[in-house]
C-alpha cells in the first residue's frame, strides 16, 4: 500500500546567496517536501554546498541529491558530507545514489567510462561502505574497489538517513530494491546520454515491467519502500493534445501513449491528479518530482495532493 | 616591508548541530573574526568541511569561510573546482580555499587510499592547482598532466572572486613552501608533518623560531619580490590566558624537548596575559610578517579582546 503522495523539486542552479536562499524558502513555503540537486559537470551548482546551503536557510525543507554519481567521489567522504549535512539540519537529508551514467562528465574528469557491469559492481561496495559509514561505528569492508579498514565515520545521521537508488535497468533496480527506502524509476540510460531510445524506456509498459523487477528484489520490503520518479516533461495546461502531438514522436509512439509514459505530467490541475492517482495505484509511485521551472505550475497540485 | 593588518580565524573542529553551528559563526562575525575554518580528516569527530561551511556562510552576511586546510588526494580536483565555484558564489565571494597535499597517514590507512611519498603527493598538488585555477578562470580549459586530465572542459559555476578565491597553501618542509610562494596568496606557516602525525618531536621542533626563520627565509627566496604580496598565516593551536606565564612555558618546554622562551615564541603558541599575548603577536608580525592568525572556537569568547584590539590594526 503506497504512502502518502508528496512532492519535490530538482534545482540545479542559483545567481548569489540571496537568490538560492529564496529559492529554497519558496519551495518550502509552496509545501514541497524536498529539494534535489543534480550531479553533473555542465552548468549545476555542486550539490553538497548547495543542497547545505539550502537546508541552512529552511527549517522543514528536506534536501537531497537525483542523484551523486557514485564515481565522482569516495563512498566514504560522500557518507561523511551528507551526514554531516543530515546533523547540521537536524535530520533532513535524503542521499540518492546511482552507478554513474554520463558520458561527458567522465571525459570532463578524465575518468574511465567502465562497462555498466563494473560500475554497477563499484556501486554495490560503496553502497555497503556508506551504510556502514552511517552505524557510526568502526567497520572493515575490503572489496575488490575499496578498501575501508577499522573506520568509525563521523558523525553519525540523526535519524534513518533514507537512501535513494535511482536507475532502469534490472540489476540496479533490483538492487534498490533490496537495498534502497526509496526507489528512483529512471530511463535506462545505458547509452550514456539522454537519446530517444531513453524516451521510450519509460513508456508505461517498460515502467511496469520495472516495477516488477523492483516487488520481485524487495519481497516484504516492498510495503515500507517509496516509489518517486522525475517527470521531465511537466505542463499545467487545458490543451495537453497539442503537447501530446509535439512530444510524441520523441517517444516514437503515439500522442495518448506519450502522455501515459513514465516520463510526462500534463495536463490541467484536475487532469494532472487524475494521472498521479492512477500511477499510485499501478506503480505505487507517491513522490513526484518536477523541475525547478515547473515549481509555480505545480503548486496547485502540491496543495491538493500533498499529504493524501 | 610594508605591515600587513592582523586579522584572526576561528577554527570549527565539531558542533552537534545546525543551530550550534549558526550561533557559533554568528558569534564569531559580531566578534570581528574575519573566517571561520573547518579542516579536513576522517578521524577526530570532525564535520565535513566543504558542508559544515556551506552552513556558515548561509548564516552570516560578511563571515569569511574556509577548510584548514582540504587534503588534495580526498577529491578529484575536476569535482572540487565545482564545489569551490558554487560556495564562493553561494556565498558572494566569501571562500579562502586553503588546499594541502594530504599528510595524516591515519586517513589514508582507514579509507584505503594510497597515501604515496611527500614528493608525489606536493607533485599532485601542484597539478591540481593549475587544474583549479584553469577551471575557475573563463572559458574552456585542457590539462594533461601525469596525474590528471582535464580536456577542453569549461568549469562551472564561476567564481565571485576573480580570477579565483584566494589561494591558502599550508605546510613546513620547503617544497610546499616554495609551491605556496608560486601559487597561494595566503601562506600557513605550519609544522613539518613529514612523519604523518601531528604531535611527532619532529613536528614540535619545526615550530621553534629559528625553524620558524628557516621557513620564512625559504618562503622569501622562493617567493622573489612577490614575497609582499602573501599574507603569512598560522594555526595558533594552543591559547592560554594566565598571569603565570613562565610556569606554563616551562611545562611546554619540558613536555616537548624545546627551551622556554623558544616554547613562548613558537607560533602556535599563545601564553600569558592579555597584554603579553598582544606583545607577542605584534613581535612576530615584525619578525615572520605573520599577521592572519586562527584559533581554536574553544577560546571564540576568551581570546575576542584581543581580536577587538588588533585586528585591522
Amino acid at each position: 500500500m503506497p504512502g502518502p503522495f508528496r512532492f519535490g523539486v530538482q534545482v540545479s542552479q542559483g545567481e548569489s546567496m540571496s537568490d538560492w536562499r529564496d529559492k529554497a524558502r519558496k519551495i518550502e513555503d509552496l509545501g514541497y517536501s524536498t529539494l534535489f540537486m543534480p550531479d553533473h559537470f555542465g552548468q549545476e551548482l555542486a550539490p553538497m554546498p548547495a543542497i547545505a546551503m539550502a537546508a541552512a536557510s529552511t527549517t522543514t525543507l528536506r534536501i537531497g541529491s537525483l542523484v551523486f554519481d557514485n564515481d565522482y567521489k569516495h563512498p566514504a567522504i560522500l557518507a561523511k558530507e551528507a551526514a554531516t549535512i543530515d546533523v547540521l539540519s537536524d535530520g533532513r537529508v535524503e542521499l540518492g545514489i546511482g552507478a554513474g551514467w554520463m558520458k561527458s562528465d567522465y571525459d570532463a574528469l578524465g575518468l574511465p567510462y567502465d562497462s555498466p557491469a563494473v560500475r554497477v559492481d563499484r556501486f554495490e561496495e560503496a553502497l555497503a561502505i556508506i551504510k556502514g559509514c552511517f552505524t557510526g561505528e568502526p567497520f572493515t569492508y575490503h572489496g575488490e574497489h575499496y578498501r575501508v579498514t577499522d573506520y568509525a565515520s563521523f558523525p553519525k545521521p540523526v535519524g534513518l538517513l533514507p537512501i535513494l537508488i535511482g536507475g532502469g535497468g534490472k540489476r540496479v533496480l533490483s538492487i534498490a530494491g533490496r537495498e534502497a527506502d526509496i526507489v528512483g524509476i529512471n530511463p535506462n540510460l545505458r547509452a550514456g546520454e539522454i537519446n530517444a531510445e531513453a524516451a521510450r524506456d519509460s513508456l508505461r509498459e517498460r515502467t511496469d515491467q520495472k516495477v516488477q523487477w523492483i516487488r520481485e528484489a524487495a519481497g516484504a520490503r516492498w510495503d515500507d519502500l517509496e516509489i518517486q520518479m522525475r517527470f521531465f516533461v511537466c505542463k499545467i495546461t487545458d490543451d495537453r493534445n497539442s503537447l501530446a502531438e509535439a512530444i510524441a514522436p520523441m517517444f516514437g509512439v503515439g500522442p495518448d501513449e506519450a502522455l501515459e509514459s513514465g516520463s510526462a505530467l500534463v495536463g490541467t490541475v484536475d487532469e494532472v491528479i487524475d494521472q498521479l492517482q492512477q500511477r499510485r495505484d499501478r506503480w505505487g509511485l507517491s513522490y513526484v518530482v518536477v523541475g525547478d521551472e515547473n515549481v509555480d505550475e505545480f503548486a496547485p497540485v502540491v496543495a491538493k495532493l500533498a499529504g493524501s | 616591508m610594508h605591515e600587513r593588518r592582523f586579522r584572526f580565524g576561528v577554527m570549527v573542529t565539531n558542533v552537534g548541530s545546525g543551530k550550534e553551528m549558526s550561533e557559533l559563526a554568528r558569534r564569531a562575525e559580531g566578534l570581528g573574526y574575519s573566517t571561520l575554518f573547518v579542516p579536513d580528516h576522517f578521524v577526530d569527530h570532525q564535520l565535513a568541511p566543504t558542508v559544515a561551511l556551506a552552513h556558515a556562510a548561509a548564516v552570516t552576511d560578511t563571515l569569511r569561510i574556509g577548510p584548514l586546510v582540504l587534503g588534495n588526494d580526498y577529491k578529484h580536483p575536476v569535482v572540487l573546482a565545482r564545489e569551490v565555484g558554487s560556495l564562493d558564489l553561494l556565498s558572494d565571494g566569501r571562500l579562502e580555499l586553503g588546499i594541502g597535499a594530504g599528510w595524516m597517514t591515519v586517513d589514508y590507512e582507514k579509507a584505503g587510499m594510497t597515501l604515496d611519498r611527500p614528493g608525489v603527493r606536493i607533485a599532485r598538488l601542484a597539478e591540481s592547482i593549475t587544474i583549479l585555477k584553469g577551471l575557475l578562470a573563463d572559458g574552456p580549459f585542457t590539462f594533461h598532466g601525469e596525474h590528471y586530465r582535464v580536456t577542453d572542459l569549461d568549469g562551472q559555476p564561476k567564481p565571485v572572486q576573480r580570477p579565483h578565491p584566494p589561494f591558502l597553501i599550508g605546510g613546513g618542509g620547503p617544497k610546499i613552501l616554495a609551491l605556496a610562494a608560486k601559487e597561494a596568496q595566503i601562506v600557513g606557516i605550519n609544522a613539518n608533518l613529514r612523519s604523518g602525525e601531528p604531535t611527532s618531536p619532529d613536528a614540535a621542533h619545526s615550530l621553534v623560531p629559528a625553524a620558524t626563520d628557516e621557513k620564512l627565509a625559504t618562503l622569501r627566496a622562493a617567493a622573489g619580490d612577490h614575497f609582499d604580496d602573501l599574507e603569512i598565516q598560522t594555526l595558533v593551536g594552543f591559547v592560554h590566558e594566565t598571569d603565570d606565564a613562565a610556569g606554563i612555558v616551562e611545562g611546554m618546554a619540558g613536555a616537548f624537548g624545546v627551551t622556554p622562551d623558544d616554547a613562548r615564541m613558537a607560533p602556535v603558541t599563545l601564553v600569558g596575559t592579555q597584554g603579553e599575548m598582544v606583545e607577542l603577536l605584534e613581535a612576530r608580525r615584525a619578525r615572520w610578517q605573520m599577521s592572519y592568525h586562527v584559533v581554536g572556537s574553544e577560546v571564540l569568547d576568551t581570546f575576542a579582546p584581543i581580536v577587538a584590539q588588533l585586528a585591522g590594526t
